[in-house]
């Protein structure tokens, strides 16, 4: 954080313990293409042997998105100042609509956030009010975690933003995998240099993904664990995000539980619904 | 018998074309003048620069943990996580001689909210009493009241104001990052809002006593970000400094995470304009004599054009060249001094009353910010001692230099030839 009159702005602060709390959350489990478990009812068929790489990484791209869904996940943080873990449910509709609910830590419980189209607002149930988040705000870090926001609320697909390439076709530690090069086309509102994109052949699940700022410096790893199957998808259920300045901190994300296909309409993401104690 | 009759005749001839003299004199006096007045306008602006840029809001020193800045860490506060005994630590800092007053803060990120309308923005929580003798911010409340410690109130900015729609009396929702990880979240009653015209403060800062926000951010009374403190004379602010890392030292041991630095470190900015200002004072220096050398030289030849013949009757009774160019040359050092008294009379009286009374000249122009301070429309003068001496050595430099070239032509007259009108 940086103060305006010491020759810098507000909008430097340093959101680092995260202002939005689960603003982004829902984004990063139901609508962020490396992060959100798939959905039935979605189409996505395996590419056929000789795809592309665009082909590929679009369809494990897909395959992560969800429709509708809901699940109870666990994010465990751990800073060098302090550590929580924060138990919450989520639910999804398609890439408009998201609603959050912490369960855990009693502190913390009843907080909730609502994702409607290209708002976001909050439920502090401490001071029972709802407060909407100014969309400036998007880029600041999410809950406190290694995750940006910019992580969470995209909804564009990778192969609209990315040119992707193929780095590495070949086994690594005995697993068949590719490692592909997304590079950013010169209008795509992104803010990585490069990202690298580990896959495995024979399910298509991703291993990791290691982002990469334009000097080409290796920013922080997203690693892909723990695969399991919910519903009659595959997913990995866990992801730990790690910055490469903070080696010893992370972020991580299990799914507990997951249900994919769910019987949700709008009117299930409303204000009041969002006031909701359950 | 004279020993020094050059100077007689030097300063006589001043008298023989007084208008001319007085024409020359005046272009010197005046250039005095300019220098030294736009001199201590100068040192005014660099004065009001610095005074608003560390008055309004910052200080002019500041204790920190060692790694609180430059990225104002929430968990960085002085004296580590175990947090410090404050009101010995505020202690300790105001004991140095050189500072006025110091006082404790908090800081935080976060979101000012009446539901609808929300702006992101510092959170600053400071100590009610103990602030106004360090900065002006309290100062600037426009309307309500100030936020009473012990109670959830909050003095927001006009700007803030106006984008969530909030008055005094009306209820605002804060949320920030909590030193424990969580959210912290709580309502507080705006009592008050402030404004300084600086867009940045105006807008994205919000003021709260010292225990409430450090309840909000949960974070224990021990645990501040900064030590704020007043030096009244700004440019004693890196001696009074090192003073105060010695007195902390002293009371609280070495192993104190706390340091203490001049608002010349952590407002680089305001001194290299203050370093651009003084190279620009040399500059109009130069400039304005530069200008000037021309018209003494001028004036000299003419005059030493005038006098050939004395001069050649001098030489042809004996004179000496060098007491001719002698005499070329002390009627320019009693022309500069003539200017120099005319323009130290002329400068003095404008340097007093525009220190002592500044022209408000906001008919003229609006107040503006300069590296972050606020600049009132108005000719504030700072004498400019330095210069009020070094411009009057070039004064006197500028009319010598003058009459190098008129002195050795007279001193090289022929005398014969002269006389005899070839």
């Amino acid at each position: 954080m940086k103060l305006p009159l010491c020759s810098v702005t507000a909008n430097r602060i340093a959101f680092r313990s995260g202002l939005l709390g689960s603003a982004g959350l829902a984004l990063v489990f139901l609508t962020a293409p490396t992060l959100a478990p798939a959905a039935r009812g979605q189409a996505v068929d395996r590419p056929p042997p000789d795809a592309t790489p665009s082909e590929i990484v679009d369809y494990v791209d897909r395959l992560m998105r969800g429709e509708s869904s809901t699940g109870e996940v666990l994010m465990e943080v751990l800073t060098e100042n302090w550590g929580r873990e924060m138990r919450m449910t989520v639910s999804s509709l398609g890439t408009e609509y998201a609603l959050v609910r912490i369960l855990e830590p009693k502190k913390d419980a009843g907080t909730a956030t609502l994702k409607s189209g290209t708002e976001i607002w909050n439920y502090l149930p401490k001071v029972d009010r709802t407060i909407k988040i100014p969309a400036s705000l998007m880029s600041a870090s999410w809950m406190g975690s290694h995750f940006t926001n910019d992580d969470l609320v995209k909804e564009s697909r990778l192969v609209e933003d990315y040119d992707i390439t193929i780095e590495y076709d070949g086994s690594r530690d005995g697993v068949d995998v590719w490692e592909f090069v997304l590079i950013p086309r010169p209008e795509a509102p992104v803010v990585w240099g490069s990202i690298r994109y580990q896959v495995r052949k024979d399910d298509l699940m991703p291993v990791w993904a290691r982002y990469h700022d334009e000097d080409g410096s290796l920013m922080r790893t997203l690693t892909f664990g723990d695969f399991r199957t919910f519903g009659d998808r595959l997913v990995p259920a866990t992801m730990r995000m790690v910055p490469e300045d903070d080696p010893g901190e992370y972020t991580e994300v299990r799914y507990e539980n997951l249900e994919f296909d769910v019987d949700l309409a709008p009117d299930d993401f409303s204000l009041r619904q969002l006031r909701a104690r359950n | 018998m004279d020993e020094k009759p050059g100077w007689r005749i030097g300063w006589r001839n001043l008298g023989r074309n007084r208008r001319r003299t007085w024409i020359t004199a005046s272009g010197l006096a005046l250039g005095y003048v300019a220098v030294v007045v736009m001199s201590g306008l100068a040192g005014g602006l660099v004065a009001e620069m610095v005074d608003n840029g560390t008055g309004i809001l910052t200080g002019q020193l500041q204790v920190h943990s060692a790694e609180y800045l430059p990225d104002r860490n929430l968990y960085a506060t002085v004296g580590g996580r175990d947090g410090v005994d404050v009101e010995t630590l505020v202690r300790a800092v105001a004991s140095v001689p050189e500072v006025a007053a110091a006082t404790p803060r908090v800081f935080g990120a976060g979101l000012v909210s009446t539901g609808s309308a929300t702006v992101a923005g510092v959170l600053m929580g400071v100590d009610v009493e103990l602030e106004p003798a360090v900065s002006r911010i309290l100062t600037t409340l426009r309307d309500g009241e100030l936020p009473r410690a012990g109670h959830n109130e909050i003095l927001i900015g006009s700007e803030m104001a106006n984008q969530v729609a909030a008055g005094p009396g009306d209820t605002v929702v804060l949320v920030a990052p909590a030193g424990d990880g969580s959210l912290g979240n709580d309502l507080f009653v705006v009592s008050g809002v402030f404004e300084t015209t600086l867009t940045d403060l105006d807008l994205a800062w919000a003021i709260a006593p010292i225990d409430a926000l450090q309840t909000l951010l949960a974070l224990p009374a021990g645990r501040i970000h900064e030590v704020a403190a007043r030096v009244d004379d700004p440019w004693a602010a890196s001696d009074a400094a090192r003073a105060v890392n010695a007195a902390l030292t002293e009371v609280l041991g070495d192993d104190l995470d706390a340091e203490a630095r001049a608002w010349t470190e952590f407002r680089p900015e305001m001194v290299d304009y203050a370093r651009l200002t003084e190279s620009m004072q040399w500059v109009l220096l130069v400039i304005i004599f530069g200008m000037a050398i021309f018209g003494v030289a001028n004036t000299l030849l003419m005059s030493s054009f005038e006098r050939r013949k004395e001069f050649a009757l001098l030489l042809a009774l004996g004179a000496r060249p060098s007491m001719i160019a002698g005499s070329v040359l002390a009627e320019a050092v009693s022309l500069a001094a003539l200017s120099l008294l005319a323009g130290v009379a002329l400068a003095v009286p404008i340097l007093v009353w525009w220190h002592t009374a500044p022209p408000d000249v906001s008919w003229l122009y609006g107040g503006f910010t300069m590296s972050g301070g606020l600049m009132r429309p108005i000719l504030r003068v700072e004498y400019p001692w330095s210069m009020l001496g070094l411009t009057g050595v070039s004064l006197f430099f500028t009319a010598t230099v003058a009459a190098v070239l008129p002195a050795i032509r007279s001193a090289r007259i022929p005398p014969a030839d002269t006389l005899s009108g070839r």
